[in-house]
């Protein structure tokens, strides 16, 4: 998988994104840390298409985003990227079955039958299925929202800051199975997190600061990630 | 904490332009209608006392009693005797007289010489007066006053109307046979062109006396006073003159009278369109009481935070409350200024239908500030109450816990108070219609009604949902925005059900109306399939009456069997001001069925009454009791009960012979004429000479019962639009209120729908959404004032079984159309929400920070 993008908030403001290029290479779990403000969001919104970016190119796979309209994107979104989000991630009115369907629902296609048996067993909520989200702990909501995110099997799954709002039991379960998807089954996966712990999970960590790649890590571990926060921002 | 309040207020600008919208345009109709119609008061009041500002005593016969309406010609004269020449001689011979008119006044009807059709098929009073050059109220506004016979003059209204010129011939419908005459002037009424739509015509004295069958006599003498000599103190001079039987009052009474009556008239439009707007103040204190809920429960942390710094709950509460009365009294400010322009929108719409006011300064009177500012803001404050003191509960702890919107009090409360305040509606409901006197009854009912829509609101939440999800059901097979969209309409029953009564009320009032007019139809149907024999029926379509001489003509034809006239005026009896017939014993029975049980028709002949046998039983008549009947001209009389019959769908309660009739009534006119073919006669060859003995008529129709029976519909389908274009404002007012709770919700789902977004939902999918949700919402309030609509209907037709509406008809296929107009409209009431909620930014709606 190829991207590269340049971002540049007009001319005097705040350049939130600059000249930041980047790959995230197919089947690989990769995360983005960085500090506050250092970009790492933005970068994301707009690898996902949700951003547009004031400059520069964003591709998935051979498909430039900046050159598609907003009909188009959309459907990008459904067919080809998957969400994770801090909060908030499921509609309150569906079951927890109906929330790892909504994409497909949405496009009007049936599940894989197959792969969302699955998916369901790896998040291990198959009793909990007919549920509504306000019946379930945040963890398994996160879970449920991490399943929704792959049962359209799309290109890459964008994760942000998946495990902000969870405990780190809940987290741990909820990174592990992520790094699973990536493992067994060749999901590619980029996620913005803060958290030395989380990032440890991945294969590989981009640094961001002020809006630009200043680093990476291949084969992580959560000291080490430290070690080298501490040393950007001091 | 006021600043909080202003600050709140101003930050959401376009839900109070909603949320005040609902106030604007209730109060606008109610200010409109004071408006308009003490503007037509002062504009009547004006007019009567320039019509009778020559005259300074009026002398007339004694009227018995006051008929709640006109003469049975609509003419507007009074049912008096005449008044005899003798008399004149003896008020001119009153020391202080100057000089003394009389004038007559009769039914005349003009036909467009362009055309041949009558004028004036409104309803509006077409009438004909003597011209009195002393006394006169009409001004000449062209040609010469009409002198002699074959000579009139006309109003000028209708003179543009029909582009009449002086100088032209023109044919006019009389009591007698019609007459034509040449137009000598066109007059106006000072400065209005017609008295409030009807039609005039104006002969010299001699003619009108000819015409009006008054030869030699007066309806009423103007007596004008010798300079120096006093209005009251001439009065009373002539008052010792008169014989028994005749008053003398001042010019003043007589024109306070007249303007008394005709505001009378004005008083019933009034009270009439004051309902519309109350009801929909009603809907509009809904909506009001919906949006404060909404916001509350958004505002939850922000009123946690408040309480949590300090504020006490009453300090909560009163800002909610206080936001409540500024958008009161703005709402109810800018209401004000809308009536204005509606009662000007509403006085054009009058002259279009050629009712031209007399041209006066529009009233606003200090009553129509007051009550439309005090009612508007009582109703927005009231509204807000509930919502104020469910803020003041909010406790600190909430402003630090998420999204929370409290569960507020249960839900066997909920249903006890619901049930309690919809049995008492539907008990006074009942009893107002079955039970109270008919002084109460009308408030009754509607308090009842009222009652009874509250209690439903109430209920409505606890079958909100269920309701919902089976409704929404069949959208299940439509996709995922079909299925959001009913899974959000039923996510927050009681939002949704208090959304959905705004609507519920207007379209069960709707669908009252449509249940009772098509129970009036069927009933009358049923009324003449089985009491009516005749094979034509005659009358103007325009429940005017007409001239007897119709009949008259008839009566020789040999292809005919029975002609049979019937008329219709009132009395009082037992109490009671009431309709009586006049018929024709000897014919009446060959046209029609009156199930007579006892007695005979034959007995009218020698002056008897015959009584409804229902009434006869609750006054303790038995036939050959003579019964104490006043009429308003000849006074108390008493008549024998010659019989009673056990219908009254015919006949009304009452019937005398036109003999009897016409010895106690002015005016000469009949309402309908019933023709019988004789036997063996081709029915088309009747209907031929029928039409041709008529053709002199233009106003009369000639109709089969089918016909006659289709041209009652129409009277009734026109009423039913009428009164459905005027509940229209409510559901306006309540689809407003749709609007309104879908944006708020719409703002409280934003990161909802920004995920959707997020995860692929296209712009198209979410507008689909919430405007599945905006239908179902709407259908679920059609569907509930349906059901109520047709309980109203039911209950109606049950009070008034007696009174000839015997037939419950509901009609399905009308009802169901109320139901998929709610639902289009519940779309078009999505619109903006939905554009609104498909440009979210994604960005923003997913962002936390």
């Amino acid at each position: 998988m190829q991207l590269s993008k340049v971002y540049g908030r007009g001319d005097a403001e705040v350049r939130a994104l600059d000249d930041v290029s980047v790959d995230f290479e197919r089947g690989r779990f990769t995360a983005i840390m960085g500090p506050s403000g250092s970009g790492k969001s933005t970068l994301l919104h707009c690898m996902a298409g949700l951003d547009a970016p004031t400059g520069g190119k964003v591709f998935i796979g051979d498909v430039d985003l900046t050159a598609l309209s907003e009909k188009q994107l959309t459907l990008l979104r459904r067919e080809k990227v998957g969400f994770v989000f801090q909060a908030y991630n499921l509609v309150p009115t569906l079951t927890a079955a109906e929330n790892i369907t909504l994409p497909l629902d949405i496009a009007g296609t049936k599940p894989d039958r197959a792969w969302f048996d699955q998916v369901v067993d790896t998040i291990g909520l198959r009793p909990r299925l007919s549920h509504r989200p306000s019946e379930l702990s945040g963890g398994q909501q996160q879970r449920v929202a991490g399943a929704r995110a792959l049962v359209s099997k799309p290109e890459i799954v964008y994760a942000d800051e998946p495990t902000g709002n969870l405990d780190s039991r809940s987290g741990v379960e909820l990174l592990t199975f992520l790094r699973d998807a990536v493992k067994e089954h060749g999901q590619t996966i980029v996620m913005v997190t803060h958290d030395p712990n989380a990032a440890s999970f991945a294969d590989r960590v981009v640094f961001l600061a002020d809006g630009r790649v200043v680093d990476e890590m291949e084969g992580p571990t959560a000291e080490r990630v430290l070690d080298h926060m501490k040393s950007l921002e001091g | 904490m006021w600043r909080a309040t202003i600050k709140s207020l101003f930050a959401r600008k376009l839900r109070l332009l909603l949320t005040a919208l609902a106030i604007v345009l209730g109060v606008g109709f109610m200010a409109g209608t004071y408006v308009l119609t003490d503007t037509m008061g002062k504009a009547f009041d004006d007019l009567f006392s320039t019509a009778n500002q020559n005259t300074d005593v009026v002398v007339r016969a004694v009227s018995a009693f006051q008929p709640t309406q006109g003469g049975p010609g609509g003419s507007g004269a009074d049912e008096r005797n005449p008044v005899p020449e003798q008399l004149r001689t003896v008020v001119e011979g009153v020391p202080g007289v100057a000089s003394v008119d009389g004038d007559v006044t009769g039914y005349a009807q003009l036909v467009d010489p362009a055309t041949g059709d009558v004028i004036g098929t409104t309803g509006a009073p077409t009438f004909g007066v003597s011209w009195n050059p002393a006394s006169t109220p009409l001004t000449v506004r062209e040609g010469q006053p009409p002198s002699g016979p074959g000579e009139v003059a006309i109003d000028a209204a209708t003179a543009q109307k029909f582009h009449l010129k002086v100088g032209q011939r023109i044919q006019i419908l009389l009591t007698g046979p019609p007459q034509e005459f040449q137009i000598a002037a066109i007059v106006g009424f000072g400065t209005a062109d017609n008295l409030a739509g009807a039609t005039l015509a104006v002969f010299d004295l001699r003619t009108a006396q000819a015409v009006f069958d008054r030869v030699g006599e007066y309806d009423t003498l103007q007596v004008i006073a010798d300079p120096g000599v006093g209005a009251a103190d001439l009065r009373d001079r002539i008052a010792a003159a008169l014989p028994k039987g005749y008053e003398a009052i001042t010019g003043a009474a007589a024109a306070a009278q007249d303007a008394e009556d005709l505001k009378q008239a004005l008083g019933f439009f009034q009270t009439a369109l004051l309902v519309f707007a109350f009801v929909a103040l009603f809907v509009g204190a809904f909506i009001i009481f919906n949006t404060f809920t909404i916001i509350v429960a958004q505002r939850t942390r922000e009123l946690g935070l408040l309480r949590a710094l300090g504020a006490t709950g009453r300090q909560v509460m009163r800002s909610v409350m206080a936001e409540a009365l500024v958008v009161g009294i703005v709402a109810s400010l800018v209401g004000l200024g809308a009536g204005l322009l509606i009662a000007i929108g509403l006085q054009a719409m009058l002259k279009a239908f050629g009712i031209d006011l007399p041209s006066t300064s529009t009233q606003l009177l200090p009553r129509t500030i007051v009550v439309s500012l005090v009612v508007g803001t009582l109703v927005t404050f009231v509204a807000s109450v509930i919502p104020a003191r469910r803020a003041a509960r909010v406790s600190p702890m909430q402003a630090l816990r998420d999204g929370a919107s409290g569960g507020g009090e249960s839900l066997r409360r909920r249903a006890v108070g619901g049930v309690v305040v919809t049995g008492l509606g539907v008990a006074a409901l009942l009893y107002g219609l079955f039970g109270a006197s008919s002084g109460s009854a009308a408030s009754l009912v509607g308090l009842g009604a009222l009652l009874t829509f509250v209690g439903v609101a109430v209920l409505s939440p606890l079958v909100a949902k269920p309701l919902a999800g089976a409704l929404g059901a069949p959208l299940r097979a439509l996709g995922i925005s079909g299925r959001l969209g009913r899974q959000n309409a039923m996510r927050s029953p009681r939002r949704t059900a208090a959304t959905a009564a705004a609507l519920m009320i207007g379209i069960g009032l709707v669908s009252f109306v449509a249940v009772f007019a098509a129970s009036l139809r069927s009933s009358f149907s049923a009324a003449l399939d089985e009491t009516l024999r005749a094979d034509f029926i005659l009358t103007t379509g325009s429940f005017t009456p007409f001239s007897p001489q119709v009949a008259q003509d008839l009566a020789s034809d040999p292809d005919l069997a029975a002609v049979s006239a019937f008329r219709q005026g009132q009395i009082r009896i037992a109490g009671k001001t009431d309709f009586v017939a006049g018929i024709d014993p000897a014919t009446i029975e060959q046209v029609a069925t009156l199930g007579v049980t006892q007695g005979s028709v034959g007995s009218l002949v020698q002056g008897d009454i015959l009584v409804y046998e229902e009434v006869a039983n609750t006054n303790g008549w038995a036939v050959g009791e003579r019964v104490a009947v006043e009429f308003a001209r000849t006074g108390l009389q008493h008549l024998t009960v010659g019989g009673l019959y056990a219908d009254n769908r015919f006949l009304g309660n009452y019937a005398v012979s036109l003999q009897t009739y016409e010895a106690n009534f002015t005016e000469q006119l009949d309402e309908m004429v019933f023709v019988k073919a004789a036997e063996g006669v081709p029915i088309a060859r009747v209907r031929a000479d029928v039409e041709d003995a008529v053709a002199a008529y233009p106003n009369v129709q000639v109709n089969d019962q089918a016909e006659f029976k289709d041209q009652q519909a129409g009277f009734i389908d026109q009423l039913l639009a009428l009164v459905s274009a005027l509940l229209g404002l409510a559901i306006l007012i309540a689809l407003f209120g749709i609007v309104n709770t879908l944006g708020l919700s719409i703002f409280e789902r934003t990161r909802e729908l920004g995920l959707l977004r997020a995860v692929g939902m296209s712009r198209r999918q979410v507008r689909s959404m919430i405007r599945w949700e905006s239908v179902i919402i709407a259908v679920l309030g059609a569907v509930l004032g349906v059901a109520i609509g047709v309980l109203f209907g039911w209950a109606m037709q049950q009070a008034l079984a007696s009174q000839g509406i015997t037939k419950l008809t509901i009609p399905p296929v009308q009802l169901l159309v109320y139901v998929v107009l709610a639902g289009l409209a519940g779309v078009l009431a999505a619109v903006l929400p939905a554009r609104r909620a498909a440009r979210l930014n994604v960005l923003d709606a997913i962002s936390y920070e």
